[in-house]
Order: C-alpha cells, then sequence, then structure tokens
C-alpha cells in the first residue's frame, strides 16, 4: 500500500483555513473533556494540562490553550515511544511520566497515542495531565525531601491500552500506588476519554477531506508558523543579551542559592539561549531536564511575540535553539531527582529568557510593546493533605499561586493577578470550593498593598492568603516555591524596581478562632497572636487547631523610574489600596496632602531632592553632557542609546545626554552614578526571613550621574565579604 | 377577540409579532430607539396594528398577553451605564471580584487569539470599583457554622459610608450565605434602617450557590442593571396601561420562560442576555409542530453566529454562562453558543493565508458595499460579488449595495495578495466562514454526544439563510427550514413563551444511602417549592396550574464541574441514590465516551434545581391549504451565481412573497425575501409548507 504521508497535495488558502480551524477544535475538545472530568482543582480550575495534535514524528502541530510546557514537552515523549515501544499498533494508548523520556515531572502524566488510517500511523494524539499524587516521599510528588530519582513517584512508561483494549492491571497499578487513588482513576479515565473523543473527531475529519489533505495543513502549518517566526525575527535588531536569576533553596532544609546564567543571541532569523556559567545540578529535586529546559526557555517567545497570530506548535525548534551544559540544573543526569522540575528549574528557564527577551525587544522600535521582564516568576505552590471530618484523605495542590502579578510593560501597568506565563487559562479556584474540598478555613485572601514593583509604570499586584484547619486534627503542608523568599525575581526595567517575593509562612499558636469568635479578622502577620515563621522556598510541616499559613506568590517589576509616574496616578493607587501612602512619597517622590490630594509643589521638590541624591552617587567628579556629533544611534532602553562615536561605542543619557560610558560598548554602563541598598527599599514584601535585609542579595541601582534619571535596578548577589 | 402579543428589541429593530385568535400572525418592525426603548415598541405597536387594520389602542383593549424580550439589562451591562453600586463583603475577601479568579474575567468570553497575545489583552474595568467595597466581620464556615459574629456597627458604618460616596444601590456577598444566611439578612435589617431607600441584593437569594466569585459577580450585576430594568418596565407599563393594556407585562428571561415586573425586582439578572433565546423558543414551538423534537437553531446577524440545541423538545441549560467580557452569572440559562462570524466579519489576508473575522465591520461602517466608508471586505461583500445577493434588493431595497465596493475591497484586500480572481476569492471567503459555522454546530451537538444528522436546522436572522443550505448539507441534518417568521423570530418566541421561574440552591452533599442525605434532599426541594409556589400565587396563578421540574447538579466526589440530571420523582427514598448514580453515569458515559465512569467513585449532589412552569395560553397557528409544485408565479428571472467547488452557474431568482404554499423551487436557485436572502444549491430542492416556511432538502 502507498504511503499517504508525504504525499504531494496542492493546498489552496482556504482549505487550509478551514482544516485548520476543525483540528483546533478536535484537539480543543480533548480538552473540554478532560476539564468536565477530571477532580483535580489544579486541572479543572487551573488548567494544568493540555492537549495536542502532532506529526507521525511527534512534532507539535496544534497546541491546546493550557500549560504550554506540557505539551512543548510531548514532543520527546512521542519520539521516546517510537523509539522505545515493543510494538505499537492501532489502538494503543501509552502512559507516560518519565521525565528522562521527555515528561515534565513525574506528576504530569502524558497519554499519547498514535493515529492510523487504512493501517498506517499517520499522526499522534495526546494529553498531559498534572496528577495530584503519584507517590513518592512526600504528599503531592513534588519531592522536597528527595536526593535521588528512587525516592520520587514511580517512572513509567506502560502500554495502558492494546488494539483499543484497556488494560485493567496496568490502570490498576497506575491508580493504587497514589495516595488519592479515587482521585487519579477519575483523571485517567479524563485523559482516555479525551483520547477517544479526538480519535471520533479525527476520523470524521479525514473520512470527509482525505487523510492527504489533512496531513499536507499539519505539515503546512509547520511551514508556515516557521516562516512568520523567521520573519518576525528578522524585524527585531541583532544582539547579545546577559542574566542572572537565582533560586534560593532547592529542598527541604537547604539554602543553597542556585545561579541560572543565561545569554541570548540572536542573529538574523534564530535566536540561541545559553545557559552556559549555570551551577552544578542540585541535590534536591529541582533539577530540571534538557526536553524540559526548552520548553521553559521558549514560553515567554510563545506569549510574548507570537501571541495569537503564530500558531504555538513545533516550527519553534526550527529558529530557536536552546544550549544547556550536562550535568547543571538546566539540564541534569540521570539519576538527578527531578519530580519538581516543572515549577523548579524549568519554571526558572522561563524567568531567565523573560529577562533577555525584554532586553531585546527593548532594541526594537517594532516589538517594544513586548518587554516584560517578568510575569509569575515563581510557583508559590502548596500541597495540603490531611483526614476530613469523615476520616478520609484528601488532599490537593491549592490554585493560590495564580495570583500573581506581572511586569509593567513599556506602555501602560504590569497586569494585577495575571495567572501563570504558562497558560492563559490559569485560573484560581474559590475559597469555597477549596473548602468543600480540604477541611481548612481560609482566614483571608486579599490583594497586596505595594506588592507591584514600583516605576513609571507599576508592576502588577499579587494577593495574599491566610488559611488554618478546620474540622481536622491536623494538615500536612508541602510548599515548593520556586523562588523567592529570598531575591524575589520579580525584575523591573530601565529604572523599574522588581515587586514581591514569594512567601510562604506559618504562625503557630495564633489564637486564630479566639479572634474570629469575638469578631475580629486578621488581616496580615502582625493581627495574628503568636510568633511568626517566615519559611524557607521548600517547606513542610504540620498544622494543628490554631496554626495558620500565609502565603504570596510573587508581584511584577516595574517599568521605568518611579519618579516619571504620573502623580495622579500615584493618587489612584493610594486610593485603591494598591499603594501606601508611604511607599507613594518613598519611591515615587508623591506627596499627599489634606484629603489626599497631590501637594503638587512639594512633590516636585521631593523628585528633585531624589533625583539630586541619585546623581551624587556618581564616581566622577562632574558629569559630560555633551551633544557631540555621531554616525548612528539606537535605543537600548526607555533612558539609555548607544551612539557611534569616532569608531567606538558611547552609551549615553537620552534624556540629559550624558555620557554614561566610553569603552566598553552597549553593554558598560561604567560612568553611572551607582547605589547599594536592601532588599527591602523596593517594597515590604522581599526577603521577609531578615526584614528585607537578605544576607545574600542587593539592589544594585543605576542612574545619570547628570540628570538623575534612574535607568537600571538589579538585586544583585552579594560578592563574598572582603572581595 | 383576543390577540397575544410578542415584542423583542433588538440593537438595530424593534421586532412585534400580533397572534390574533385565528392563529393568523402579523409582524412588523420600527427602528430600535436606544434612549427610550419604549418609544421603539410603541412604534412597532402602531406599524403592526395597522396591518390588522386597528389602532393600537384597539389591538391592546383586547390584548391577553403582551410579551417582551429586552436588551436594556445588557445594554446597561456592556455599555456600563448601570446603577452605581456599594458593595458589602466578608472581611478578609473584600477583593474578591478585584482579584477575580487570576485571569477570569479577562481571557474567557474573548477569541482565543485574543486571550493568548499576553502583552496586550486589557483587563475590564470592576463594575464595582475598590472604593466602594466594604468588608465586614462574620464568618460562616462550609457547615454553615457561624466562627465569627456579625459585627452590626460596622455594616451600619459601611452602609452610611456607601450611602455618603452616593450610591445607589447595594449587593452583599458573604462567604457561604448559601449555606446559612443570617448575616445577609441581618445585613439587610440593618440597611433598610441605615439607607432606607436603596435596593438591595443578597447573593443568598439573588444567586444561592457555591463559588463566591461567581456568585458576587451575579449580586453586582442585579443590583447594577436592577434600577435601570425596573425603571424602564414601569416605563413602558404605563405607557402600554394608558393605551388601554389591562395585563402585566411578561418579561423574557434567559432561562427562556417569561417573568412577571413583580418578580423582575428580585431577579433582574436573570434578564441579562435573554436576546438570543427567544428565537430558540419559538424554534422549540415551531419544531414541534412540524414533528421535529430534535432541532439546530442557527441565528446569523451583521456581527456574530448563534447556535443552539433542542434535543428530545429540551433546550440545552448553562448553569452559570459568561456575559459581558467573559464575567460568569450564575443564572440558568438556555445555552446558545457564539462565534464572531456574521455579515459584516471582516475578510484579510497576510499574503498566505485567508482568513475571516474575528473583526467585524459591524452595521457602522459595516460592508464596503454599503458605502459607508468602510473598505474592508466583508461575508457580506462577497455575498454580493458571487451574486447571491442583489444589490438592489438588500432587505427588499431598502438599502442599495454598491457591487463595485465589494468587488474592488476583495480584490485589493484578498484576491491580488494571494494571487487569485476577485470570484475565486469571494467564494473562498464564503467557504471560510460557512466551515466555521458548521465547525460550531459540530461543536455545540457532539460535545453532547449528539449526532447532527438527527436534527433539523433552523435559519434564522437576516444573514444565516445565505449559508444554511451547504452546513447544513456538509453536517448531514435532515432539512433546512427558513420559518417564515425568521426576521421576527424572537418576537415570536416571546408571544409563544411560558411563565417560568427557575430557583436553585447549593447544598453540597456527599450522595451515600443515609437518612440524613434522604432529609436533606427533601428538605431543599420542599423549601424551594414552597417558594416557588408562594411566588406563583402572588402573580396570581393557581397553585394546580403550576408545573414543577426538578433537576439535580451531580458530579464524582472532588470533581469541579456538575452534570445536571432531571429527576422527575417527588421523594427521595433509599433506593432512589442508585436511581441518581444511573442517570448521571448515562448521560456521562453519553457525553464522555464509554468507559469514562466510574461505578466506584462516590457522587456528590451539589446544586438543587427547580423550575415552577405556568403554561401559557397558546394561538394555535394556522395551516393554509397548499397548492401545487409549480412556482412560476414568483419567478423573477435569473441570474449567475457563483459556488465554492461548483463555479460559475445560472440560477432562477424567485420572490420569496410571491410563492405559495406547497411550490417547490429547485436548485440552483435563489429565494429573495424582504427580510433575508435563501440560497438553494444545485442538488437541493426549496420547498414552501402550508405555515409558510421555506424547507431545504437535498433532491
Amino acid at each position: 500500500m502507498s504511503s499517504v504521508v508525504g504525499e504531494s497535495v496542492q493546498l489552496d488558502p482556504v482549505t487550509f483555513e478551514v482544516i485548520k480551524h476543525r483540528l483546533w477544535q478536535i484537539n480543543d475538545e480533548q480538552g473540554v473533556t478532560i476539564r468536565t472530568i477530571s477532580t483535580s482543582p489544579i486541572v479543572v480550575d487551573g488548567n494544568d494540562m493540555n492537549v495536542g495534535i502532532f506529526t507521525r514524528d511527534g512534532d507539535l502541530v496544534v497546541a491546546g490553550p493550557y500549560v504550554l510546557t506540557h505539551v512543548t514537552t510531548m514532543d520527546a515523549v512521542i519520539k521516546n515511544v517510537i523509539k522505545h515501544a515493543s510494538d505499537i499498533e492501532d489502538g494503543d494508548i501509552f502512559l507516560v511520566n518519565d521525565p528522562y523520556l521527555g515528561a515534565l515531572h513525574q506528576n504530569d502524566v502524558a497519554v499519547v497515542s498514535p493515529f492510523y488510517h487504512q493501517g498506517e500511523l499517520i499522526l499522534w494524539l495526546g494529553n498531559v495531565l498534572h496528577h495530584a499524587d503519584l507517590a513518592g516521599i512526600d504528599e503531592g510528588s513534588f519531592c522536597i525531601n528527595a536526593r535521588s530519582v528512587f525516592q520520587e513517584a514511580p517512572r513509567y512508561f506502560l502500554k495502558l491500552a492494546q488494539r483499543g483494549k484497556v488494560s485493567g492491571e496496568v490502570e490498576r497499578t497506575f491508580v493504587m500506588n497514589s495516595r488519592l487513588p479515587d482521585m487519579v482513576a477519575l483523571d485517567l479515565r479524563a485523559q482516555l476519554g479525551a483520547i477517544n473523543v479526538a480519535k471520533r473527531r479525527m476520523e470524521a475529519l479525514i473520512q470527509e477531506r482525505g487523510a492527504p489533505t489533512v496531513l499536507a495543513v499539519m505539515d503546512q502549518s509547520l511551514d508556515f508558523a516557521e516562516q512568520q517566526l523567521r520573519e518576525r525575527l528578522a524585524d527585531i535588531p541583532d544582539g547579545s543579551w546577559s542574566s542572572e536569576v537565582f533560586m534560593d533553596g532547592d529542598r527541604v532544609g537547604s539554602d543553597r542559592i542556585y545561579k541560572v546564567a543565561i545569554r541570548l543571541d540572536k542573529r538574523g532569523e534564530e535566536l540561541l539561549f545559553d545557559y552556559s556559567g549555570t551551577d552544578q545540578q542540585a541535590e534536591g529535586a529541582v533539577n530540571c531536564t534538557d526536553s524540559a529546559c526548552y520548553a521553559g526557555t521558549v514560553t515567554p517567545i510563545y506569549t510574548f511575540l507570537c501571541g495569537g497570530e503564530i500558531d504555538w506548535n513545533a516550527s519553534m525548534r526550527r529558529c530557536v535553539r536552546v544550549h544547556a551544559p550536562e550535568g547543571t540544573v538546566m539540564n541534569a543526569r540521570y539519576p538527578a531527582p527531578v519530580s519538581i522540575c516543572s515549577i523548579g528549574f524549568s519554571w526558572m528557564a522561563a524567568v531567565a529568557a523573560m529577562r533577555v527577551l525584554a532586553q531585546m525587544f527593548s532594541g526594537s522600535d517594532k516589538y517594544r510593546d513586548r518587554v516584560c521582564p517578568s510575569w509569575s516568576v515563581s510557583c508559590n505552590a502548596n500541597n495540603i493533605f490531611g483526614l476530613n471530618h469523615k476520616g478520609k484523605n484528601v488532599g490537593a495542590l491549592l490554585s493560590d499561586h495564580r495570583a500573581t502579578g506581572a511586569a509593567a510593560r513599556s506602555f501602560a501597568d504590569g497586569f494585577d493577578h495575571t495567572g501563570m506565563i504558562f497558560s492563559h487559562m490559569s485560573f484560581m479556584s474559590d475559597v469555597e470550593s477549596q473548602e468543600w474540598k480540604l477541611p481548612l478555613l481560609y482566614v483571608f485572601r486579599r490583594q497586596l498593598v505595594d506588592s507591584g514593583g514600583p516605576g513609571k509604570y507599576r508592576g502588577g499586584l499579587t494577593a495574599m492568603s491566610a488559611l488554618t484547619p478546620y474540622r481536622s486534627e491536623r494538615l500536612i503542608w508541602k510548599s515548593q516555591n520556586t523562588a523567592g523568599a529570598d531575591e524575589s525575581n520579580a525584575a523591573g526595567i530601565h529604572g523599574g524596581f522588581p515587586g514581591a517575593g514569594s512567601q510562604v509562612s506559618v504562625i503557630r499558636q495564633s489564637r486564630i478562632w479566639e479572634k474570629l469568635g469575638q469578631a475580629s479578622v486578621p488581616a496580615s502577620y502582625d493581627d495574628f497572636a503568636g510568633a511568626v515563621e517566615h519559611l524557607p522556598s521548600k517547606s513542610e510541616g504540620t498544622l494543628t487547631r490554631g496554626d495558620v499559613l500565609v502565603f504570596y506568590p510573587p508581584g511584577g517589576g516595574g517599568y521605568g523610574d518611579p519618579l516619571d509616574r504620573d502623580p495622579e496616578q500615584v493618587r489612584a493607587d493610594v486610593l485603591a489600596g494598591a499603594v501606601s501612602a508611604q511607599l507613594a512619597e518613598r519611591m515615587y517622590g508623591v506627596v499627599l496632602g489634606d484629603g489626599r490630594q497631590v501637594d503638587a509643589a512639594a512633590t516636585q521638590r521631593h523628585r528633585e531632592a531624589l533625583r539630586r541624591e541619585r546623581a551624587s552617587g556618581s564616581a566622577r567628579p562632574s558629569a559630560d553632557v555633551s551633544s557631540e556629533g555621531s554616525d548612528s544611534a539606537h535605543i537600548l532602553g526607555e533612558y539609555l542609546e548607544a551612539v557611534g562615536r569616532n569608531g567606538s561605542t558611547v552609551v549615553r543619557c537620552r534624556r540629559c545626554g550624558c555620557t554614561i560610558s566610553e569603552h566598553g560598548g552597549e553593554a558598560d554602563r561604567s560612568g553611572a552614578a551607582t547605589r547599594l541598598s536592601p532588599l527591602a527599599e523596593a517594597g515590604p514584601w522581599l526577603a521577609l526571613r531578615w526584614h528585607g535585609h537578605s544576607p545574600n542579595f542587593e539592589l544594585f541601582q543605576s542612574a545619570c550621574p547628570n540628570c538623575g534619571v534612574l535607568f537600571d535596578v538589579e538585586e544583585r548577589r552579594k560578592t563574598a565579604v572582603g572581595a | 377577540m383576543a390577540h397575544y402579543i410578542g415584542v423583542d428589541t433588538g440593537g438595530t429593530f424593534t421586532d412585534l409579532v400580533i397572534i390574533d385568535d385565528s392563529g393568523q400572525v402579523h409582524f412588523d418592525k420600527a427602528f430600535s430607539t436606544p434612549r427610550d426603548p419604549a418609544e421603539g415598541v410603541l412604534a412597532a405597536l402602531d406599524a403592526c396594528s395597522g396591518l390588522l387594520g386597528q389602532s393600537a389602542r384597539q389591538i391592546l383593549a383586547s390584548t391577553s398577553r403582551f410579551s417582551h424580550g429586552t436588551t436594556v439589562g445588557t445594554n446597561a451591562l456592556i455599555q456600563r451605564r448601570g446603577a452605581k453600586v456599594g458593595l458589602i463583603m466578608t472581611r478578609g475577601f473584600e477583593d474578591t471580584t478585584i482579584i477575580t479568579r487570576g485571569p477570569v474575567g479577562k481571557n474567557l468570553g474573548i477569541p482565543p487569539s485574543q486571550a493568548m497575545d499576553f502583552i496586550h489583552n486589557e483587563r475590564p474595568e470592576p463594575i464595582v470599583p475598590k472604593t466602594r467595597i466594604r468588608g465586614v466581620t462574620e464568618r460562616i464556615a462550609v457547615d454553615g457554622a457561624i466562627v465569627a459574629p456579625l459585627n452590626e456597627r460596622e455594616v451600619e458604618q459601611a452602609l452610611r459610608e456607601l450611602g455618603q460616596q452616593g450610591v445607589e444601590s447595594i449587593a452583599v456577598c458573604l462567604l457561604w450565605s448559601f449555606r446559612n444566611p443570617i448575616h445577609e439578612r441581618r445585613i439587610a435589617e440593618i440597611a433598610r434602617d441605615v439607607v432606607p431607600n436603596l435596593p438591595l441584593s443578597l447573593s443568598s437569594e439573588v444567586s444561592p450557590l457555591l463559588g463566591e466569585f461567581e456568585r458576587a459577580t451575579t449580586t453586582i450585576i442585579n443590583a447594577y442593571i436592577g434600577p435601570v430594568i425596573v425603571r424602564y418596565i414601569n416605563n413602558l407599563q404605563s405607557g402600554l396601561e394608558k393605551l388601554g393594556l389591562s395585563r402585566p407585562l411578561q418579561l423574557m428571561q434567559c432561562s427562556g420562560g417569561l417573568t412577571l415586573p413583580q418578580h423582575v425586582r428580585k431577579e433582574a439578572v436573570s434578564l441579562v442576555n435573554s436576546g438570543p433565546v427567544g428565537g430558540l423558543v419559538a424554534s422549540k414551538q415551531l419544531g414541534a409542530s412540524l414533528g421535529y423534537d430534535n432541532v439546530i437553531t442557527t441565528d446569523m446577524g451583521g456581527t456574530s453566529f448563534d447556535v443552539g440545541v433542542i434535543h428530545r423538545g429540551e433546550f440545552e441549560y448553562e448553569q452559570a454562562p459568561f456575559v459581558d467580557k467573559g464575567l460568569p452569572v450564575q443564572v440558568p440559562a438556555v445555552k446558545v453558543v457564539t462565534v464572531g462570524a456574521g455579515g459584516g466579519s471582516i475578510a484579510w489576508s497576510d499574503g498566505r493565508r485567508l482568513m475571516v473575522g474575528p473583526q467585524s465591520a459591524g452595521s457602522d461602517p459595516g460592508p464596503a458595499c454599503y458605502g459607508l466608508g468602510g473598505t474592508e471586505p466583508t461575508v457580506t461583500d462577497a455575498l454580493v460579488v458571487l451574486g447571491l445577493l442583489d444589490p438592489n434588493y438588500f432587505f427588499g431595497g431598502r438599502k442599495v449595495l454598491d457591487r463595485s465596493r465589494s468587488e474592488e475591497a476583495i480584490a485589493e484586500k484578498v484576491a491580488k495578495p494571494l494571487g487569485l480572481e476577485t470570484r475565486a476569492a469571494a467564494a473562498g471567503i464564503y467557504e471560510i466562514v460557512t466551515a466555521k459555522m458548521s465547525d460550531l454546530i459540530r461543536k455545540v451537538t457532539v460535545e453532547s454526544g449528539y449526532d447532527p444528522r438527527e436534527f433539523a436546522l433552523l435559519a434564522y436572522g437576516g444573514a444565516g439563510p445565505a449559508h444554511a443550505a451547504l452546513y447544513a448539507g456538509s453536517l448531514g441534518a435532515k432539512e433546512v427550514i427558513v420559518p417564515h417568521t425568521a426576521s421576527v423570530f424572537s418576537a415570536l418566541g416571546c408571544a409563544l413563551s411560558d411563565i417560568t421561574y427557575t430557583y436553585a440552591r447549593s447544598q453540597p452533599t456527599l450522595l451515600e444511602p443515609d437518612e440524613a442525605v434522604l432529609a436533606t434532599f427533601n428538605e431543599v426541594f420542599r423549601e424551594l417549592e414552597t417558594l416557588a409556589l408562594e411566588d406563583m400565587q402572588s402573580s396570581g396563578f393557581k397553585t394546580d396550574e403550576v408545573m414543577l421540574l426538578r433537576h439535580l447538579d451531580l458530579r464524582y466526589e472532588g470533581q469541579m464541574n456538575e452534570l445536571t440530571v432531571p429527576w422527575e420523582r417527588q421523594e427521595l427514598t433509599a433506593d432512589g441514590i442508585q436511581l441518581i448514580r444511573r442517570l448521571f453515569e448515562n448521560l456521562y458515559e453519553t457525553k464522555f465516551g464509554q468507559g469514562t465512569s466510574r461505578s466506584e467513585s462516590p457522587m456528590e449532589l451539589i446544586t438543587f434545581r427547580l423550575h415552577a412552569l405556568k403554561v401559557t395560553d397558546k394561538p394555535n397557528l394556522k395551516a393554509e391549504a397548499e397548492s401545487g409544485p409549480d412556482p412560476s408565479q414568483a419567478r423573477k428571472g435569473s441570474r449567475e451565481i457563483f459556488l465554492p467547488e461548483m463555479g460559475a452557474m445560472q440560477a432562477a431568482i424567485f420572490e420569496g412573497e410571491a410563492l405559495l404554499p406547497g411550490n417547490v423551487v429547485v436548485g440552483p436557485a435563489i429565494i429573495e425575501r424582504r427580510d433575508t436572502t435563501i440560497v438553494v444549491p444545485g442538488g437541493f430542492q426549496a420547498r414552501m409548507d402550508g405555515y409558510r416556511n421555506i424547507r431545504i432538502s437535498k433532491d
């Protein structure tokens, strides 16, 4: 029989569009099925799953609108099934959760199935779903105590269905290994149901349009997206940009800081991300596999550059390469533990990539509106387990971390409570749904004042939640906060400050029940009785009656110098409770008078004084302000430009013309007025463990030595004492 | 002589039908008058009365029912012109509607391509800004227990402050108030003292359902549009009374039933998005009279294409539909799914692809052929170029279209960039939009486990019948019916609807054969029944005229979405638990496929629902005697049309109004009516039945 794959089909634009729309819908239906059947709040409300349609070789063609890293890693899963399965037949369904075979981490179970037409394998259908618990030493299977992969959830590589018949034995083995078998069983049914639905729809489409045409549309979707992406990249000036982001703590009991070094080289129509210089792999389970590193890194390219205009598919791999040296946290060597990969270093890959992409977009007149250096930079993920009032073991991953903020944009404030960068469908559960499901009571869930990084445009706000056991003697929490209990990573850009970090805290003997009984609801840490312990990023423990767990995910960083912000906007923020009057004055230089009106004269005086103070941080006696002729200029960001002068590159202030550096190239800022200060200066929600005075990080601010405009704020690692 | 009047206010036209004793349907329309919609209603009434040779006064004097679908509430919401609302919430959760649920309220209810544009997709302004939200100390837990008593002093102060801020309406939403409404009720008492003149919406009354964000949103919208709707209804009612109407207005709700003015005061939110529902009611009636209990309804206007399903004579419901830009409201609505594919949808190309929508030229500037300054090619322009629309007979010649502008727009924006002939590009636009329509229909039916081949398809709305035969053909639907009253179908639905009050309460319960479960079950339904019968009585109906329909929202323990199952028994007894599981799992497997249910999994019952129905008197529509198949008396001539895959051909043109019952038109042909243009492709034929509906089927 002759193959229909690769059969040459002349496609007209109408057929292309009609079939592409249909493929999207078939895939969408997989997603709807999963969301309806699943029992897991993080799946249904949080959409921690995804669905895809793949070529016969396992290349992603159609991605669902859910968690992006899931479908991006499924490529590798399918390729590994093709490589390692003893045989592949029509009606087979494979179940794979092995991170070393492409799964994002063990919880994210890929269910994939080959699709046959007249006896020939022509494409793959697949979905991934985050299962609430698949065993391992820690409840919830993000194994914050593991030191090798053998202490984590089992890694499965199974044939769940053979020639259309589901194996009850395989299903049972998978389900019974979980601490939450009822939940896992239904979630697996959801995945199977989704595959079945997609298969039926695909059969109908192929019957209607013919396999060669459908396959040609799939191929051309890839070619077309590649072409669009290349064109977009070609429009952006070439260059190289570097950054560093950090993770504080890799497992319970560890305060070790890990560095992710990233460098982006843009040449023509291609991008290369290089993680050379990144720290060696960790002892804890936060490590990332190669495929998860790729998935995390390209996420912000999909969301910020492709948006709704370029299909999210495997064509990315044709223009974007990622190099992560083996043995580092970004590409761990077997048998390193990896069960926190998804919200560990795979997440950090997206955080790092956002930084360098923001720099790249800053230099592009066409795409400057895409600058966004931080968006949900830490997954403040908390698993809660315990016995409910009926003695049943229940547990789930809370979704409150979707209340996180995003960085301000080059034209407007950042989004408050924006969900994850990995999915625009990442929603948060209602408090009532959580309380119905788990034996706990929320004390509050409130918008966190001053959590958005100050800037000309303010970073997005996050929210803080507090909960306590209710109708349960004892709850276990397992907290795997990506990072942010020390440095925030919630970077701003071009003089914008970082937003809130990401923190989990416990308050023992808080007297919460007495307080509630006396009609008093605490609003923050200080309103409880009892000692507050601000926990490191990976933590665990038990909550008994009267104990309270308080947590908040990160905010977003600011854009531009906060002293450039319209005072009336600052006032509006104060009235809406987004910014405190105190921060308005200290960071924005805005003085509010009686009736909380802007005192314009006092504001102007205060702002001038603050600028003078900044300029005084210059090492140079007098600033050189010359508008001396230049051969060419290009914009580096809001306040800086690079000009060619006498054959070398000079960096100067766009506002006053002052020269910042003359000899070190575009990246040189040696002539800036600089200042070091504790993280606390950016706001009240950084490094709480040290009252804002981190022993490891400080704020490094760079301003123009002449006009005092702030053009860069960085959370910088402190150099060793004496260095 | 008794008359039944149905009137529907739309964006452009106010449609009105009068059905007389003999079952004859008369209809006409007037321009809508957005500033005071009552004017448009009265104008349409005048016009239609004229068709019967009577004055509005004469007609109203003998009117036994006056039913009305209004967009006043929807418009107030979309244009943010509702009342100034103050909101009271549980302390600690004041920010619930500001935080939303992450990107909920921002990313739903819009095309995915827009939601995927992470950087530019802005969040809509909240209806109640933070400065008008107050938290009060109190807390009720999941089991209804009071864990923090209500601080009444705070309540007084909050109400006083909101009063001073000039709010016009108060919404109250406390956590778990649907389990225990005691604190909300106490706040209502205090409000009657402190702000006696302000209307009050309590979440435990408006929407006693699980999920504080959705419940709060529903309550806020009720508080926001309530005063606007009540003002409008009072105004219209008194205007009609002056003209001699002696019956209360009946108002269309999104549930597909009618309500009375006194009930609207409590539940104004039920009127939001009632617009498209009238058409489904009419479809259900029409389907039944033609022997179809499975009907797909399609309504295509200028900007959107709406699809609904009637399965075994029943509507499908959505328990928490999204309104405006993705705000969830917990008011069960007849399910109508929309996609931005209308006559005004814009076609575009990037030089390689041909795309249609999601942008729309709307009616201003509208398609290029309107000559109102629009330069983008739209679907309507494609129809003109293909010869499917006669530029001189658009809406019966009420608007003359400029074919050369259509050609120019398509040539410039689509054909040239793609290297296509203009007509081929137009055919591509037509094919793509038609495919999107059939994709949506497929989605709506197959997602619910239905096979479109078992359905008849109704096409109404001005733009739909030009596409219907093709999309119905690709789905294999039994036949396409273009109703005689297609252009006023929602108004007809109003006239044919029943009085329906809906009640729901969440009372999450693990479903086990346990005495306490049975007691809860029966008690909740008894309470809802008492409420329903009281409301019906106070609306002037006898309890023995009222039909009660019960539904249960069920799920496996831990699931987050429920399936709604009808419950036909009254009392629940121990053996009924197994029956509930069976009903649930049957529906579950229909929807998600065999092998997805799991009999070992515990089940929970989340929400109890009750519909109280007072069946209204309905006119019997009259069928005319059919004459022979020969339609030649209606033939106007012929012209060249061009269809995808079929190419150019001569099509016979018929004047719809001149066709007689029994006439058969064989495709390729075009039937031009004053309100719509019906395309009958080659291989299809169209027959006019005794109700003057056009029925299209394959030869």
